[in-house]
């Protein structure tokens, strides 16, 4: 396909407006107000707050309310599904801790109970359930990470790699959520009320919304809407409030105004992301009256209706957008009886009939995560030629593991040693201000220190504009600091430090305010394989950054948490845990080394994933002579079937040269494949292999490069040549 | 007041684990946000939850915050007129 352009042709919607895009269809033509009181689970006394809640029942499955929602929503979009979808990408903020948290309030202590914890395993879940091959990546930006998980859908799309793409975003409500945004005091007790001169914050919801995303060069009989552009910003200012003026806003939507081709007085409706709290509607006022000044297209906000969906709300307001055109209907912006004058914009205060074709939608999250998509009925666009992943140059690269540093963990290896355990957090915060750092517990020190050296080891003038962030399970500390103090307070108290630093995307964010890295910033997640979606995601991206951009994965070890959460973290293993990080850029010389993301295929119902494998890589002659080792990472949950992959690979590529199972290195954790890669880079710095890993004899690479397999749920490939 | 002042020292000092301040630096007109100390508004919500936790005293909308963390003496005194432990 030369000219590609990205069609939405299945839907899917689960909100407090009920199930079906149907019910989207009845609501937007009343704009009914559909926050309530708290209702899904008891709460403190006098913490009863109006929430966005989901009122239908679902069949009692054995899997979380978040995943409910998801299968509920996908079930409907793809209904007319000729196919399954080659690739699965879902926001996500919550998974499964609906779930979780009543278990660790029932002191449950059985690891199955929290099989489906993981934010990733609701897109694993759902890409199982329909049958996908291909990539599964879960993104965790915050309040945006539905509209960011699309518009990397779209780039998927329009790189060839994918021609059907089902994406979308999700959450419950949960208490984490509930109680942590109570404890910002961002929430409005009278219910939202978006950009009202009284409005006091936001309401907290639920929701889900899935599409099924095609790629055609002209638009199928079945296309609701055309995705015509997105764009990606970071505030790069504080962990939760936005910049004053809207920056990072502005950013994101002129970014995704000039992807989709278009101009500012082609825009028909913007879909605000409209929170109710006294930031955010202020700083998105000003960069919209920034970027329109007075011509301003109609514009309102849903959150006054649904409240906020977290990770689902721009998924479903793409659906109210589509909406908005198809059925001729600008939504209004529900909750508001006056409003702000300082605001200087004008929402629509009652639904109204219009012709509508193109639509901008913001999406603006903690850690100043912002996303922009419009989309819009094709016709007048001019069809782009598709787009080719260019060729990344690493150029800088560290890791932390049990040993310490890159230079104390070749040291160990060099030495016949592994290197397991757990860094102390003094070592970890050597490099790091104390000031900086004061309210950072271990994730978040480890993703910064990781920043900081992958940076400092190369020799870029220019600091990182981006920052692609993969991790596991996230910032457990914080997490479970935050609940055990609810629970102990009798859901009286919960730390405001300790929610903001519990989200995924927290350290991301960290790393963007140190730099001041305002390009995309994206959080991918997916258990072992959350360093590889991380990498996808960059390449994806990578040619519209032109600076450098950090790809960073780490995941810490936390005693109550770890054992429970990841099946690989067994009882009498060696606790382990750390990261690695490269600094990459886009290649314009031929020289320096290089990572490409090759392979990312799902093993369910994928009997021929290996073969596949070795063909992508070439033939066995072609892999090798480009490659003189093989690092594979092996997760212990995972070992029977890892090892039977890993066999079946060497017999069909027939390779001879050094094969290393990492993880007996580094010991388990999610992003070790993250340490994997650091190191493969310094093998190919020195130009051999250590000795101790080659049964005693050192093995010169003989300029070839590296190849990192993982295998397991999922097989994955990086290639790192010289 | 004075025993007043010298717990909450301390239990600034360790709420928002001030490790490289002692105590004893945080004089009573010195201002508690954007001074020298680096607090920020996520600090102040912390240090909202510890007075309503240790002091039962509600500090919930921002014009009250504002004019009660102006500096470290107009926060002991709204403690010391506001708490029912006080008494």
């Amino acid at each position: 396909m030369i000219n590609i352009r990205v069609y939405i042709t299945g839907m899917g919607v689960v909100s407090p407006a009920g199930c079906g895009v149907r019910s989207l269809k009845t609501w937007i033509k009343q704009g009914k107000r559909k926050i309530r009181p708290l209702s899904l689970f008891t709460v403190s006394p006098n913490n009863l707050l109006p929430v966005g809640e989901v009122s239908e029942s679902f069949e009692a499955l054995e899997i979380p309310r978040t995943h409910q929602l998801a299968l509920s929503a996908t079930q409907e979009a793809m209904a007319d599904a000729q196919a399954p979808p080659d690739a699965v990408i879902v926001g996500v903020t919550t998974g499964g801790m609906l779930t979780t948290e009543m278990h660790l309030k029932n002191s449950v202590s059985d690891p199955e109970a929290f099989t489906y914890h993981a934010l990733g395993s609701v897109a694993e879940y759902i890409a199982g359930k329909y049958h996908c091959k291909g990539p599964v990546i879960t993104v965790s930006n915050a309040c945006s990470s539905g509209t960011a998980a699309i518009k990397i859908a779209l780039e998927m799309l329009r790189s060839g790699q994918a021609g059907r793409v089902l994406a979308g975003g999700v959450d419950s409500l949960c208490r984490l959520t509930y109680y942590g945004f109570k404890s910002l005091q961002l929430i409005d007790p009278a219910g939202a009320r978006p950009l009202d001169q009284n409005r006091r914050g936001m309401s907290v919801g639920e929701a889900a919304a899935m599409f099924l995303l095609v790629a055609e060069e002209i638009a199928p009989g079945n296309a609701i809407v055309e995705v015509l552009g997105g764009g990606l910003s970071c505030d790069a200012y504080h962990p939760t409030t936005p910049h004053p003026d809207g920056e990072g806003a502005l950013n994101a939507m002129r970014a995704a105004i000039r992807d989709a081709g278009i101009l500012t007085s082609d825009i028909d409706y913007i879909n605000l992301h409209g929170t109710g709290t006294l930031d955010n509607d202020l700083s998105e006022a000003k960069a919209l009256n920034a970027l329109f000044g007075n011509n301003r297209p109609p514009l309102s906000s849903v959150k006054g209706a649904f409240g906020h969906s977290l990770a689902a709300a721009g998924a479903v307001e793409v659906a109210i957008s589509a909406i908005s055109i198809t059925e001729g209907v600008i939504p209004a912006n529900t909750g508001c009886q006056t409003p702000d004058p300082k605001l200087g914009i004008d929402p629509v205060m009652a639904p109204t009939e219009k012709e509508v074709r193109i639509v901008l939608s913001n999406s603006f999250g903690f850690g100043g995560n912002n996303a922009a998509l419009v989309m819009g009925i094709s016709g007048e666009k001019k069809p782009s030629p598709s787009k080719k992943i260019p060729p990344l140059t690493i150029e800088g690269s560290a890791c932390i593991t049990g040993a310490g540093n890159m230079k104390k963990t070749l040291e160990n290896i060099s030495s016949g040693k592994d290197c397991k355990g757990v860094l102390s957090l003094s070592e970890i915060s050597k490099s790091l201000k104390p000031a900086e750092i004061r309210r950072l517990k271990r994730l978040p020190r480890m993703a910064l220190s990781l920043a900081l050296a992958a940076f400092q080891n190369g020799n870029l003038q220019e600091t990182p504009s981006s920052v692609f962030w993969g991790t596991g399970w996230g910032p457990l500390s914080e997490t479970y600091d935050f609940l055990k103090k609810l629970y102990e307070s009798d859901e009286q108290f919960g730390s405001p430090t300790d929610f903001i630093g519990s989200v995924h995307n927290a350290p991301a964010g960290q790393v963007a305010v140190h730099f001041g890295a305002k390009g995309p910033n994206v959080t991918t997640t997916g258990g072992d394989y959350s360093f590889e979606q991380a990498l996808l995601a960059a390449s994806l991206l990578a040619d519209k950054i032109d600076a450098a951009f950090l790809v960073i994965g780490a995941d810490e070890s936390h005693e109550a948490f770890s054992p429970l959460f990841d099946r690989s973290v067994t009882g009498d293993e060696v606790r382990s845990d750390g990261g690695g990080a490269i600094c990459l850029k886009r290649s314009g010389v031929s020289y320096g080394i290089k990572i490409y993301p090759v392979f990312f295929e799902n093993t369910d119902d994928n009997p021929s994933i290996i073969p596949s494998l070795v063909s992508i890589l070439g033939n066995s002659q072609v892999i090798e002579q480009q490659f003189g080792a093989i690092l594979a990472g092996i997760p212990a949950a995972y070992r029977q079937e890892g090892e039977k992959q890993l066999h079946e690979f060497l017999s069909l590529s027939d390779f001879h040269q050094p094969v290393i199972d990492y993880r007996r290195l580094t010991g388990e954790f999610a992003s070790a494949s993250a340490v994997a890669t650091a190191l493969a880079v310094e093998f190919i710095r020195s130009g051999e292999m250590p000795a101790s890993l080659c049964g005693g004899d050192g093995y010169s690479l003989d300029g070839k490069g590296i190849l990192i397999l993982g295998f397991g749920k999922f097989v994955t490939a990086i290639e790192i040549t010289s | 007041m004075e025993q007043l002042l010298n717990e909450l020292n301390f239990k600034i000092v360790e709420t928002l684990n001030l490790t490289d301040v002692m105590p004893d630096d945080i004089n009573p007109d010195d201002h508690l946000v954007g001074g020298k100390l680096g607090i920020d508004s996520i600090d102040i919500l912390e240090l909202v939850m510890m007075i309503e936790k240790d002091y039962a005293v509600k500090i919930d909308n921002k014009d009250l915050g504002a004019k009660v963390f102006a500096s470290f003496k107009s926060l002991a005194r709204y403690i010391y007129e506001n708490s029912p432990e006080m008494s």
